[in-house]
């Protein structure tokens, strides 16, 4: 066994040796510098994308490239010149991690200061990991108050929690008043902001055992009792697709399809929670390009990942973004065109997200996204005692952050 | 050269380009795993790592508190109650497939392999979707049109576990069926006769003759099976645990336990020293399970 | 008298059998309805087996407006390397572990089944951080040797069985009449484990058809998926709104292998069971 296991000591030394020959991407001399760009969009972001980037040919050719589990693929290949894009499409909330794990490079290695002045002040810090910026924005979401005027009138629209809880337990609406996605972090966190408190703190502190987080989890259950028990995306949004809940808070993705059932939309700010006088405030996402540091390091490549970027600066792909998918664009020159003007929900998101807490960009957060789900389970869906569920969570947050280094 | 040293030497030459492969593709992997384990890899020491001894054991076990231990409860129940019904079921099902005048046998046996051609993964989000959902799923829709309350199948922890077992009974029972078809019809039939003349009961009949007559024949698929259900992941994760569609049950085996504990933490050090005690307990397990088998075949 | 009573029984059990072969098939009857409905949602309140409004343009969404053909070609590729790929290996190492005697034969048998037991997705990082040396990341040839390697330990395990079956007098016999050893292996032994082959191929080919965990890790970008991780990434995202074309696509996966499962279905039963008669 010992020699057998030599022999494949040895066989693997060679094969590695010859397999690191091909290991960085050819270039065609002659040929167009193409780049290759992850992401995990729609067809439609990623088409009006495109057809921007189409505007750098021939001398660039870029690919957009849908990459399911993208943030797994990242961490895997990231560093691997063979297999790593040059760009990837994503959120604002990864850059911590991949920071730390040295795969990308700050932007202001390509732009100065006055580029970025353009930019919506949260975009940029956002994007914003320890001084640095990783990402350039192109735009951003957040969540949205969405009924079905056919179910609830524009004066029924509730400007308080306790008016929609009012709405709810009158059966006014419908089968459901009322649904979210109850049980997940990232549609609950907007309660928890709405008491005043928060999921992590920025340096990395889990805050789910505070007078706030407890008080919000628990002004939240009469809610939860009044919605489906189950909380995925599927059935919530079919739900409000079929007419059986009269509101819902969803993100601006889920509009096309509910306008293409027939239902009779209308979009209004969050309601404000009675007892503290707080908007509920959802996370907001910055989407935008992120550099990975084997693409900027290569010197052929590195001229086209500029010109790239250049174009992102421009106002027009923003509005062209808001225009295809709803998004509001993260440069503020957008703004003025009559296009984004006239758009009621991109204007609508504008306004939310000076409410909105863009999601933490620290490492500490992936396991937050873990942890504070299966809080919101123990509480919303088996009854466990508020304190105790928290104090729990608390601890188990703690001690997996523990284990990250 | 002799004949023998001739003759062991092609012998290893026909073994070798097998295990060359099974080398590359899963035994380095567990041994660099092991390697990995070792050290502090983790995304603040990306390109930085150092071999830092066991200290990533030490805090593994540190997490695996009294959380691990129920999940190790639950996966050898889960394991045992799968085995013992497919066991039972396609014992029973392949008799009565073999019952001598039955008709339509071979359309029968078909329609029963269907499940096996799916994609599993296909299947576990078709059962989820389709039949458990509360709101729109099959079996709801059923209970209410008998005037039933709608049940939420995966919410408690019992029936979550029990809609698991189902589903995964429903995905593995087509091959446990076809092994106990194939071993049923290699068992000597004048065997039966002669118990009949005796008066022996069917129901002495399968355990005095039937049972042992199979039980060698079977023993490698049911060892297979059970490795399979041990470490079985997919179903009661992709049913109950998917991240943003929790439905309510909090059910651990080993793998979705180490999997939400060490592999969100991004320290691959860590992960690797959870992994490593997970298959030293696969080892105890199959030691365990050779011994008894061993015992049971000869 | 005995005669009407032995019918009725006869009677009941096939009632029996009808009764149980709809409800194993309810999932799939759903899915297949589902995917012929107009109605675009399935989760819809009140669901008939017989589509109300019944259309194909589920399966044209399937067939033309996703890159199937392309992830198609795909997984044939690598279907029939993989297949074809273990076999060649497995079939001279199971000889080699039946018939052949040597040194260290039991350990690498005990071993292999140690191996089976050890559950992939632990070591996936590992085997990502040692296929990325050799280059191997994001090619065809890389999938396949993990494919290969993975199977060849269920291959060689049954083939072993399936050998260890076959009476050694038979092959004796022929060397005797001066056939070489390559000789009646390649012409007595391999067609007698024909139905084992063809099963162990067939296992092979399931395991790589269905696949996808490693196929969205090792392959990056949507041209080289395979149909399972294509599929699989379509239901992440834009078709979990679109439940009906979820179900046409996994219809339209698993036809291919339910066509060549019923194709060999008479070699199953003999190839994964005779294995086991001399224990």
């Amino acid at each position: 066994m010992k020699r057998f296991a030599a022999i494949l000591m040895a066989l693997w030394l060679i094969l590695s040796l010859v397999g690191c020959g091909g290991n960085t991407r050819s270039h065609d001399p002659d040929g167009p510098i193409e780049l290759i760009i992850w992401h995990d969009k729609e067809a439609v972001v990623a088409d009006t994308l495109q057809a921007e980037l189409d505007r750098l040919q021939p001398d660039i050719v870029v690919h957009l490239e849908r990459k399911s589990g993208l943030t797994e693929a990242l961490k895997l290949v990231g560093n691997d010149p063979s297999a790593a894009p040059d760009f990837y499409f994503f959120a604002h909330d990864k850059v911590g991690l991949y920071s730390e794990m040295g795969i990308l490079v700050p932007i202001t290695e390509f732009l100065n200061e006055d580029d970025l002045a353009g930019f919506l002040p949260m975009t940029i810090s956002a994007a914003t990991y320890k001084g640095q910026i990783y990402q350039l924005p192109i735009y951003f979401e957040t969540l949205l108050f969405m009924y079905n005027r056919a179910l609830m009138g524009d004066d029924e629209v509730p400007g308080t929690t306790e008016e929609l809880y009012a709405f709810m337990a009158s059966g006014a609406g419908g089968r459901y008043g009322f649904i979210e996605q109850h049980s997940t972090a990232y549609f609950s966190a907007g309660w928890i902001h709405g008491f005043g408190g928060m999921i992590i703190s920025e340096d990395g502190v889990p805050l789910l055992d505070t007078p706030e987080t407890i008080a919000a989890l628990e002004y939240r259950l009469k809610f939860v009792r009044r919605m489906p028990g189950e909380s995925e995306y599927a059935t919530v949004n079919t739900l409000f697709r079929e007419g059986r809940a009269a509101a819902t808070i969803g993100g601006p993705w889920l509009v096309p399809t509910v306008r293409e059932s027939g239902i009779d939309l209308g979009l209004a700010p969050m309601p404000f929670v009675d007892a503290t006088g707080l908007y509920l405030a959802p996370f907001s996402g910055v989407q935008g390009l992120h550099v990975l540091r084997v693409a900027a390091e290569d010197p052929i490549r590195r001229p086209a990942i500029y010109e790239v970027l250049r174009l992102v600066l421009e106002p027009t792909l923003g509005v062209a973004m808001a225009q295809a998918s709803g998004s509001a664009p993260a440069l503020a020159a957008s703004y003025e065109f009559e296009e984004v003007k006239n758009d009621e929900m991109v204007m609508l998101m504008r306004e939310i997200a000076e409410e909105a807490v863009p999601m933490p960009n620290i490492p500490e957060m992936d396991i937050m996204w873990l942890v504070v789900g299966d809080l919101l389970v123990d509480v919303n869906m088996r009854g466990r005692d508020v304190t105790e569920a928290t104090a729990d969570a608390q601890s188990r947050a703690e001690s997996l952050i523990r284990a990250m280094r | 050269m002799n004949k023998r040293k001739y003759s062991v030497l092609s012998a290893w030459l026909c073994v070798l380009p097998a295990l060359l492969f099974i080398g590359v593709a899963v035994l380095f992997p567990i041994l660099y795993t092991g390697y990995i384990s070792l050290t502090n890899m983790n995304i603040f020491n990306w390109f930085t790592f150092q071999i830092i001894g066991f200290r990533n054991y030490i805090n593994a076990l540190f997490v695996f508190d009294s959380g691990f231990l129920s999940a190790l409860g639950t996966t050898v129940l889960w394991t045992a109650l799968n085995m013992v019904f497919q066991l039972v079921i396609a014992f029973v099902m392949a008799s009565l497939l073999n019952i001598k005048k039955l008709r339509f046998r071979k359309l029968y046996k078909t329609l029963l392999m269907f499940p096996w051609a799916m994609p599993g993964y296909v299947s576990i989000l078709l059962w989820r979707n389709g039949m458990f959902n509360s709101q729109f799923g099959l079996l709801n829709q059923w209970l209410e049109r008998l005037g039933h309350e709608p049940v939420r199948w995966l919410a408690s922890d019992v029936s979550a576990f029990l809609s698991s077992m189902v589903v995964n009974l429903w995905l593995a029972l087509p091959f446990m069926i076809m092994i106990m078809d194939g071993a049923l019809q290699s068992v000597d039939k004048s065997y039966y006769e002669s118990a009949k003349l005796d008066g022996a009961s069917w129901f002495t009949c399968a355990t005095k003759l039937t049972i042992p007559a199979i039980r060698p024949i079977i023993a490698p698929a049911v060892i297979i099976t059970l490795f399979t259900t041990f470490k079985q992941f997919d179903v009661i994760f992709l049913l109950t645990r998917q991240p943003g569609a929790r439905t309510g049950a909090n059910i651990h085996t080993v793998l979705t336990f180490a999997h939400e504990n060490a592999f969100v933490t991004h320290n691959y050090g860590f992960s690797s020293a959870v992994a490593m005690i997970l298959f030293f307990l696969l080892i105890a397990f199959s030691l365990a399970v050779n011994i008894r088998t061993r015992r049971a075949v000869r | 008298m005995k005669k009407s009573v032995e019918r009725i029984g006869l009677g009941c059990l096939h009632i029996f059998f009808l009764l149980i072969c709809f409800g194993v098939l309810i999932p799939i009857f759903y899915a297949f309805s589902v995917s012929l409905n107009a109605q675009n949602s399935i989760l819809g309140s009140d669901f008939s087996f017989i589509p109300r409004e019944f259309t194909l343009s589920n399966y044209y969404a399937v067939l033309f407006d996703q890159p199937v053909l392309l992830w198609l070609r795909n997984t044939v590729i690598l279907a029939v390397a993989s297949v074809c790929l273990s076999m060649l290996v497995a079939i001279p190492g199971a000889y080699s572990l039946s018939r052949l005697r040597f040194r260290g034969r039991k350990k690498i048998v005990y071993g292999l089944i140690l191996l089976h037991s050890f559950p992939a997705i632990l070591s996936m990082f590992a085997m990502f951080r040692l296929l990325t040396p050799l280059g191997l990341i994001n090619t065809r040839l890389g999938l396949i040797i993990v494919y290969v390697g993975t199977m060849s330990i269920f291959g060689l395990l049954n083939l072993k069985g399936y050998f260890d079956s076959i009476p050694i007098d038979i092959e004796e016999a022929a060397q005797i009449d001066g056939t070489s050893g390559f000789q009646t292996v390649m012409l007595i032994l391999i067609p007698l484990a024909k139905p084992a082959i063809i099963v162990t191929g067939m296992m092979v080919l399931i395991f790589v058809w269905n696949e996808y965990i490693f196929a969205i890790t090792f392959m990056t970008g949507a041209g080289n998926y395979t149909l399972a991780a294509g599929l699989f990434s379509l239901q992440a995202t834009e078709m979990s709104g679109s439940w009906p074309v979820f179900a046409a696509a996994a219809i339209t996966v698993s036809l291919p292998i339910l066509i060549i499962f019923f194709a060999t279905q008479r070699f199953m039963v003999s190839g994964l069971t005779a294995g086991g008669v001399k224990g």
